[in-house]
């Protein structure tokens, strides 16, 4: 049996399946103190005094730590726009809080109760400010500015500090207007789309202590050992050797721990006090304490010819980066291109930026940009195909990238684009065929009117949808990309035994199985003989994230690239045979901050889904009968996990088109818990997922493999929107698609009745 | 979160139970299938310093057959009824409405005496209590009393029992001749509370007008509503589609005034409340000429 290709059991199967794997919230140290955080008292405030004295009173108390106490008080993972603990005492920036979940001081006690009660009495002074939740409104010039201080760090040239704007930009290709000029149809609209939690299994745990080597060690999940410890070691003003970072099992992640929750804080603690201290966060705690999916509002107008060729593109897209940076230029960096889908458009204008506003920080979640692009992209090119007659899969065929397309950075697509290839077969499969003249139709029985059931007053009207999508694998615009691994071969006359080191994250997806497939593969041995080492940040240099749909991607190359060697020494008779090797993809540029011009991406994956719906024209209630959903992952190491990456990424894209909605009023959360923010249950997502594996492999990939954990979320919402427009003549151009809002639309453009 | 100290309790017969109610008074409250009084409680939004559990309690589990109904102890899981061919055959309504009841898991423990008591405006079975026109009967140290379930609501989670009584059976009359009934709701998800729900019954005359009609809503008020209104303008005329209409209208625009939270404004809810009586109107005046034409 192939080690690649194969639908192996994972190797953490078994113990998660019986609640033996150690999640952080699991394990105990001996002599663990509990830690608890006082949380900021309103959502922007300048704090003028914190009084801990009752809470150091208390029972059971060891410390009470405020900004004084943090060593360097700033941090994030793209630039340290974050106060550890905010309030008087270390910085200017420290002394704001500007997010209902901004922490002003630690309580470390005997017990969790005790720290709990203790945080209650720690008394706080502070001054009000305006809070700010529109970013259109933040931009006005007399808005409050909610970071007007310089930071230590920012890696995009000069910032003004004097607005609220964090980062924009533009992408220029021809003249748009003269684009526009030529075109026989213009299509304009207003996308939005919304908030959205990762709701992963496991809320925020840790624990942090400090080994009898000196060394402080935090074990608590993430997507990022190396980068974790760099941001913890850069609070405490400590060289990174100092910090070791262990990752327990992972409850998901889906790029909600990407960035730091309760690393730093807990290191602080531990360091403090000399005693092992844990925490777990409650569900609230997650759920108001940890970023978002970014809410964006992208303005689009594009303009077409007779002919189906787009001919011009223009967006304006705006996204709310929240409180603190995190990932958010990183996001608009994304969306700036994505916003334009994968067609070949030769005239585009994009202005886009990501503004600074009082609610929960927007940060990374599978898609990253993608999916609010895709939605304005995918929304334009459904609306210029109805405005043209035309089939949108024919619209779409016309104008999709292939290799060497030039895109609006005015460089060409890399080797392995199959736009094509995944449309066509999501076409082919949800009812298109090409007719006589070889254009792309929808098959007669589904291109019927919608079914209406009209028996009072009950009545069901039926749509079919379409749209596709690309996405990068691996960091864009000129981040340095690398991933690092050994392979140390044991034996005699023939290798027994393989070790790997590769401290990629397991979050969930499977990684650790599939850097065990790809090592067995190379080395022409049985997945049993492979053993995946990757507990700490000592095993082996930093991976980079598991995030960006790249993990599988970079890890394969690296482990391949090290399995060479060692084979290599292996020949030469070395026992044990071992070889590091480090992974360089080609190398991407940044935007040029005036025209966009750049080589943005590595490589991209590609995905297309066809969403049939059930629209209760009563209630608005829209229900998924099925989504297929074709994916090009040049080749499945593992495929029942691949069908598993397809189907978890269904489930949360339908929850994100349809149900989820975070709803914050005046930078507070509403939405708190999984009793009012509804996330959907088996009986919520769609009737019957079909997942469709396409193998053409791509020229970059280990053994072809491409990236795909987010290419199947991309997709799906303007696919459901497409569906909807079927079923109801109605086009929704906000998110989420609730049954209220779907109702709202029906009512003001009545449906035709018979 | 877990739930402040209290005091627990056992009693293994009804005399028991109602001592202690009657020595804790407010302090005090029954513990049934725990479905809504746990996660109140692990959320300290309930904080009763004494716990009366009533699963030891025998008497409180049975559905049997009275001379004009059925009678079920307070303590019957929702699950059993849900089952039971007698609430099939004798109170179809009931019968048709537990699935929509949350979910399996939860109605394995939920009991029907509790959601009555427990009096939250979008429970399903105090609509459908106050639509059947059920009696429930509460007892205390003081003795006992029959309450109608159209006066057993009072307001928001209140009820018409004091601290020391406790809700023990329930009868449910039989249907009418010729009455046909029928539910539905509409919720976000699958097993959640609904946004709007409507619970019907329609009786037939011989000469097919509307000789009664109930129509009663939950999760549109603080308590079950009933459409008083739109009951009037059915009762005495010919079922056709357009009296249904007129009567969904009328209930949404004269007999409720629901409130907006983050799930459904008012408007909608209203819009619902429209929709959901005309399904449960026309399926119940379908159902009535069925078993019209059954006993013909």
């Amino acid at each position: 049996m192939r080690a690649v290709g194969s639908s192996i059991q994972r190797s953490d199967a078994v113990d998660k399946v019986t609640g033996r794997a150690a999640y952080a919230g699991d394990i105990d140290l001996p002599g663990q103190a509990w830690l608890a955080i006082v949380y900021a008292p309103s959502p922007h405030a300048h704090i003028t005094r914190i009084d801990t004295a009752a809470a150091l009173a208390a029972a059971g108390v060891l410390a009470v730590l405020t900004a004084a106490d943090v060593p360097v008080n700033e941090y994030g993972l793209i630039l340290p726009d974050q106060p550890v603990l905010c309030g008087p005492g270390s910085t200017v920036q420290a002394e704001t809080v500007r997010w209902e979940a901004d922490h002003l001081a630690l309580v470390v006690a005997e017990t969790a109760e005790q720290a709990q009660a203790a945080a209650k009495l720690v008394q706080v002074e502070y001054t009000a400010l305006p809070v700010i939740t529109d970013p259109l409104a933040a931009l006005a010039p007399d808005a409050t500015v909610i970071h007007p201080h310089p930071f230590s760090a920012f890696p995009y040239g000069q910032r003004d500090n004097t607005s609220n704007l964090l980062l924009e930009y533009h992408l220029r290709r021809s003249d748009v207007d003269e684009g526009f000029a030529q075109a026989d149809v213009i299509v304009e609209s207003t996308y939005r789309t919304h908030a959205q939690e990762h709701a992963y299994l496991q809320p925020e745990a840790g624990l942090a202590f400090v080994r009898e080597d000196g060394r402080i060690e935090v074990i608590a999940a993430g997507q990022w050992m190396h980068e974790d410890r760099a941001q913890i070691a850069h609070t405490l003003g400590l060289p990174a050797e100092r910090i070791v970072v262990r990752y327990p099992a992972i409850g998901g992640a889906f790029g909600g721990r990407e960035d730091l929750s309760v690393q730093i804080v807990l290191a602080l603690a531990a360091w403090k006090t000399g005693r092992p201290v844990k925490i777990v966060w409650s569900r609230e705690e997650s759920i108001r304490g940890h970023h978002k999916r970014h809410p964006f509002v992208i303005h689009a107008k594009w303009g077409a010819t007779k002919a189906g060729k787009i001919i011009a593109a223009q967006m304006d897209v705006t996204s709310d980066a929240g409180a603190y940076a995190y990932t958010s230029t990183k996001v608009l960096g994304n969306a700036t291109l994505m916003c334009l889908g994968p067609y070949e458009i030769p005239n585009v204008h994009v202005d886009a930026r990501t503004v600074y506003t009082n609610n929960c920080p927007s940060g990374a979640f599978r898609g990253f940009g993608a999916p609010q692009g895709h939605f304005a992209a995918e929304g334009q090119m459904n609306k210029l195909a109805e405005a043209l007659g035309m089939d949108p899969v024919e619209l779409r065929m016309r104008n999709v990238i292939h290799d060497g397309s030039i895109l609006a950075t005015r460089s060409a697509v890399p080797a392995g684009c199959t736009a094509e290839e995944v449309l066509a077969e999501a076409a082919r499969r949800g009812g298109w065929k090409k007719n006589g003249i070889g254009y792309w139709v929808l098959g007669s029985e589904t291109d019927a009117a919608p079914l209406r059931n009209t028996q009072y007053p009950i009545s069901i009207a039926r749509g079919v949808g379409i749209a596709l999508c690309f996405k990068n694998v691996g960091f864009s615009l000129g981040f340095p990309e690398a991933c690092h691994a050994w392979v140390e071969l044991h034996g005699t006359s023939a290798i027994e035994r393989a070790l790997v080191g590769c401290v990629g994250a397991e979050v969930g997806q499977g990684a650790h199985s599939a850097f065990a497939q790809i090592a067995a593969e190379a080395l022409g041995l049985d997945v049993a003989q492979v053993e995946v080492v990757a507990h700490d940040t000592d095993v082996t240099g930093s991976s980079g994230s598991a995030s960006a749909s790249r993990m599988t991607f970079m890890a394969g190359n690296a482990i391949l690239g090290a399995a060479q060697q060692a084979l290599a020494q292996w020949q030469d008779e070395e026992r044990p045979a071992r070889a590091d090797f480090v992974f360089h993809p080609r190398p991407t540029s940044g935007y040029d901050r005036k025209t966009g011009e750049s080589d943005p991406n590595i490589t991209y994956g590609y995905c297309a889904q066809v969403a049939d719906v059930e629209v209760d024209m009563a209630t608005g209630h829209v229900k998924v009968k099925r989504l297929i959903s074709v994916n090009d992952v040049g080749r499945a190491v593992n495929p029942a996990q691949v069908e598993g990456q397809i189907e978890g990424a269904v489930a949360q894209s339908v929850g994100w088109t349809l149900l989820e909605n975070f709803i914050q009023k005046d930078g507070r959360t509403l939405t708190p818990h999984l009793s009012n923010y509804l996330i959907p249950g088996v009986a919520d997502v769609v009737e019957e997922i079909v997942p469709v594996i396409l193998e053409v492999p791509d020229p970059q990939g280990p053994l072809g493999i491409r990236g795909m954990a987010e290419m199947p979320f991309i997709p799906t919402a303007p696919a459901i929107a497409a569906a909807i427009h079927n079923a109801l003549g109605v086009w929704y151009n906000e998110l989420p698609l609730t049954p209220e809002k779907v109702w709202r639309g029906l009512s003001a453009n009545p449906f035709p009745q018979e | 979160m877990k739930p402040a100290a209290f005091d627990y309790f056992a009693p293994k017969n009804i005399e028991e139970a109602l001592a202690l109610l009657g020595e804790h008074g407010y302090d005090a409250k029954p513990l049934a299938g725990g479905q809504s009084l746990v996660p109140t409680m692990n959320f300290r939004l309930a904080q009763p310093t004494v716990l009366v559990d009533l699963n030891g309690i025998d008497e409180l589990f049975f559905i049997r057959e009275s001379g004009d109904g059925l009678r079920i102890g307070a303590m019957t899981r929702q699950r059993a009824v849900e089952r039971s061919p007698l609430v099939q055959r004798r109170a179809p309504l009931i019968h048709e409405t537990m699935p929509h009841i949350a979910h399996p898991q939860i109605r394995n423990r939920g009991t029907f005496g509790g959601s009555l008591a427990h009096a939250d405006p979008a429970s399903e079975l105090p609509a459908l209590a106050v639509t059947l026109d059920a009696r429930l009967r509460v007892q205390s140290s003081r003795g006992e009393r029959w309450v109608a379930a159209r006066d057993f609501y009072l307001d928001l989670f209140a009820t018409d029992m004091q601290p020391d009584e406790l809700l023990v059976e329930i009868a449910i009359p039989d249907l009418p001749a010729r009455t046909g009934w029928a539910f539905d709701e509409v919720a976000r998800r699958h097993g959640d509370y609904a946004m709007a729900g409507a619970a019907a019954t329609v009786t037939l005359a011989e000469d097919g007008t509307i000789a009664a009609a109930r129509l009663v809503y939950l999760s549109v008020g603080d308590f079950p509503t009933q459409a008083v209104q739109a009951e009037a303008l059915l009762t005495g005329e010919q079922p056709t589609a357009a009296l249904i209409r007129a009567a969904a209208e009328t209930a949404a625009a004269q007999d409720i005034d629901p409130g907006s939270d983050i799930h459904a404004s008012a408007d909608y809810r209203r819009h619902l409340a429209k929709v959901l009586a005309g399904r449960v109107l026309a399926r119940a005046v379908e159902r009535a000429k069925m078993t019209a034409d059954d006993r013909r």
